[in-house]
């Protein structure tokens, strides 16, 4: 039955005495140090590949052809695979968390950044900018003030553009804004392929199609320097002394709830419920995670990988190395043996299920196609990793009643007992 | 290790002189009503709209508001037999900020896309164009109600409203044959290992629901200061936006106040805190929350969101810990 007496004292010193009698293989502080370490190496991968994309880019605008484009695009898709898994850290960690929207919004109205196809529609009730088109427009009126773009720099898209109006799809920054750039939109709908930019919307002179070839070669470098700083600064908010570190250092249990509160918020309504449920019941290809690049399949199954990551405290670096330590498997292996094995298992379902998907659409059967209505087997696909998702939360839920960091022993953590406090 | 002795010893050891929350109780008279009620007012609905598909048929709109009322006074019990195939989202895809009911609607009609002459077929369609919001546009929304071939809008009103009845019985159906029987019958190899997961679930419902009042159908319209956005109002072409907070409240009320039962200072204040919530809501007189927009009754409607998130409050802080549980994830983590 429940267990009204057993009220906060009791459990705070059950919990403080399982997490802190000596002998233990784990400690609380070694575990969270294997997770900020896991940290640092994952935004530093982000930051390498995303330096190799600025190269990229800046030999596409410096000398714009077809083999300079996919290059880029290449570059952008190897960028994504560090990223991704950095996404467990965001939940949980609010440094993180008010940082993201900087790097991966989605999803975002394009018709802001450049030119649309004529399906796409005008402004809508929702956001009088989703087709203010700013690389065709050097002045404009936002909101009543007269905006100067006629240089298109990091700090219009990241003060003036990016939610601009206060519409969350007035994405500016980012990874995405990056991919639209690069790939444009997919008119596919839901047959396969990916958007199909010609490399001659970078082009100098008469080869220049769709206009503005300049401004807009200027808006992928701006938006790609921007990511590089907003990467510098979360690599260097996870290293030794960084603020991020240091926070979730600071209450060691605490912080464990915060590696929980990720997991869970990143495997439940996040990535299960905003990104891939959703997409299936509407049956709408735009409500892909990268709709331009068609890199869907890889965005859910690093989520799912990243998720693992911090569960066994291990990371698999860009170069090949291994980073690892004491993990919260360990943590739990100690007050249930069980329930960590059964959390292992989940999690490593889960990452199968997500890779049947990135397997299907590598092999030519596009995340798009998928979401079509009556697609049974895309329908189950995606489903396949919905549930796999949503069945690991309840493990994940039962984790953190074993440890006790359930909100009823660990004193000033919002984190779980009010999870989206942290969001605020 | 001592936390295990002592969970392995409260999981055998009844606690003495506290009374728990009965889940038999909150089953039998707070969910199955509810689905039962759901039940038959969309059958009245889909009824009434193979009777007379006019949008503006007295008796259709008349068995709309009441089917739509059913719905949200349950729309907080999503899990189980509502989350089995996507019920919950097929009957009410809400929030939409993209406008994908309106362009999935008018995409149906400008094609006359066949699948909505079967309410069987109409199933794989988009969560979209189906449920109470899509309705909603196919009953009051100035363009859909008159767009493409007035045979076609019929039959659409027809299939969307025969959906919601079929979807409703489902859910009634595994209710009362299976899910009643689950939540009652926690075990080791039963989908809640546990009385307390039980109570989790419950206690998530009660904290979702008032988390999505207090964020999407107050917060929704409010926007911010400067921007308010009353055209965010929740089924604000039926003038619904303000009866929803309403009903939800009362059945979130209901709920608490069977999980609080055995504390009378909790449920004491969790009740005091609802009826204030609901008196200044009662005092608005602003129907869809078109006051968002000017200060002084602006004003109101922030009250009125920070009195749901006063009660949002008693039930994290002191609900919670009482039943020894916590709220949990829930959909509406995340962005």
């Amino acid at each position: 039955m429940t267990k009204p007496s057993l009220g906060t004292p009791i459990a705070a010193t059950a919990i403080a005495l399982a997490l802190a009698t000596p002998g233990f293989a784990a400690s609380p502080e070694e575990v969270l140090d294997t997770y900020s370490d896991i940290a640092a190496a994952n935004y530093e991968d982000s930051l390498t590949t995303a330096k190799q994309l600025q190269e990229a880019v800046n030999a596409l605008v410096s000398a714009p052809s077809a083999e300079n484009l996919t290059a880029a695009r290449a570059a952008w898709l190897a960028a994504r695979v560090p990223y991704q898994q950095t996404e467990v850290f965001r939940f949980g960690n609010a440094i993180v968390d008010d940082w993201e929207g900087k790097v991966n919004a989605w999803p975002l109205d394009e018709g802001l950044i450049d030119y649309v196809d004529a399906s796409y529609g005008g402004p809508s009730d929702e956001n009088a900018f989703a087709a203010l088109n700013v690389i065709a427009n050097p002045t404009f009126t936002l909101s009543g003030q007269e905006v100067d773009a006629t240089t298109i720099t990091p700090a219009l898209l990241e003060d003036t553009l990016q939610e601009a109006d206060g519409v969350e799809a007035n994405v500016a920054t980012g990874y995405h804004a990056i991919e639209f750039l690069l790939w444009g939109q997919d008119l596919n709908g839901h047959g396969s392929g990916a958007g199909d930019r010609p490399w001659t919307d970078y082009a100098m002179g008469e080869d220049c199609t769709n206009g503005n070839c300049d401004r807009r070669g200027q808006y992928l470098t701006a938006a790609t320097d921007l990511l590089i700083t907003d990467l510098e600064y979360m690599a260097g908010a996870w290293a030794e002394g960084g603020e991020a570190r240091t926070a979730v250092m600071a209450d060691a249990d605490a912080g464990i709830a915060s590696i929980l509160t990720g997991m869970g918020s990143l495997s439940y309504g996040e990535t299960a419920g905003e990104r891939m449920r959703l997409g299936v019941m509407l049956n709408d290809p735009e409500e892909e995670h990268s709709c331009f690049a068609d890199n869907t399949h890889n965005d859910h199954y690093y989520n799912g990988v990243g998720i693992q990551n911090v569960y066994l405290g291990e990371y698999i670096r860009v170069d090949g190395t291994l980073v690892s330590g004491p993990s919260l498997s360990d943590l739990v292996a100690e007050t249930d043996a069980a329930l960590d094995a059964e959390m292992q298992a989940k999690l490593g379902d889960a990452v199968m299920a997500l890779s049947r998907i990135k397997h299907a659409a590598e092999a030519g059967f596009a995340y798009d196609q998928m979401l079509e209505r009556g697609n049974a087997a895309g329908e189950a696909l995606i489903m396949g990793g919905v549930n796999g998702l949503i069945d690991q939360t309840r493990s994940i839920e039962r984790v953190i009643a074993a440890l006790g960091a359930d909100g009823i022993s660990i004193e000033g953590s919002d984190s779980l007992d009010n999870p989206d406090a942290v969001f605020q | 290790m001592r936390r295990t002795i002592l969970a392995a010893a409260l999981g055998v050891v009844p606690v003495t002189g506290m009374a728990a929350p009965s889940v038999t109780d909150i089953v039998n008279a707070h969910i199955l009503p509810r689905f039962e009620a759901l039940k038959e007012a969309s059958v009245t609905l889909s009824d009434a709209a193979k009777a007379d598909c006019d949008p503006t048929a007295e008796p259709l709109r008349g068995a709309y508001y009441t089917a739509f009322d059913a719905w949200i006074t349950a729309s907080h019990l999503r899990f189980g037999p509502t989350e089995v195939d996507d019920r919950g989202f097929a009957l009410a895809f809400w929030p939409d900020s993209r406008g994908t009911t309106p362009r999935s609607l008018a995409n149906l009609i400008a094609e006359e896309d066949p699948i909505a002459s079967s309410p069987d077929a109409y199933a794989d369609v988009s969560i979209a164009a189906r449920g109470f919001y899509a309705l909603e546009f196919l009953l009051y929304d100035d363009a859909l109600m008159q767009a493409g071939d007035a045979a076609y809008r019929c039959t659409l009103v027809q299939t969307v409203s025969a959906d919601i009845a079929a979807t409703t019985a489902a859910i009634y159906d595994d209710w009362q044959t299976v899910y009643a029987d689950v939540m009652q019958s926690p075990g080791p190899d039963a989908p809640y290992r546990s009385e307390e997961e039980v109570l989790q679930e419950m206690l998530r419902a009660l904290s979702t629901g008032l988390q999505f009042t207090e964020e999407s159908r107050l917060g929704r319209p409010l926007g911010t200061f400067d921007r308010p956005r009353p055209s965010r109002a929740e089924a604000r072409r039926s003038g619904r936006s303000a009866r929803h907070v309403m009903l939800s409240l009362s059945s979130l009320q209901d709920l608490a106040s069977r999980l609080a039962a055995d504390d009378a200072d909790l449920s004491q204040s969790l009740n005091a805190e609802f009826d204030t919530a609901l008196e200044k809501l009662d005092a608005l007189e602003d129907p869809v929350f078109q006051g968002v927009a000017e200060p002084m009754s602006r004003l109101k409607v922030e009250v009125i969101q920070q009195a749901v998130g006063t009660i949002r409050e008693t039930v994290r802080a002191d609900l919670g810990p009482k039943l020894g549980v916590a709220a949990g994830f829930n959909a509406l983590d995340g962005d």
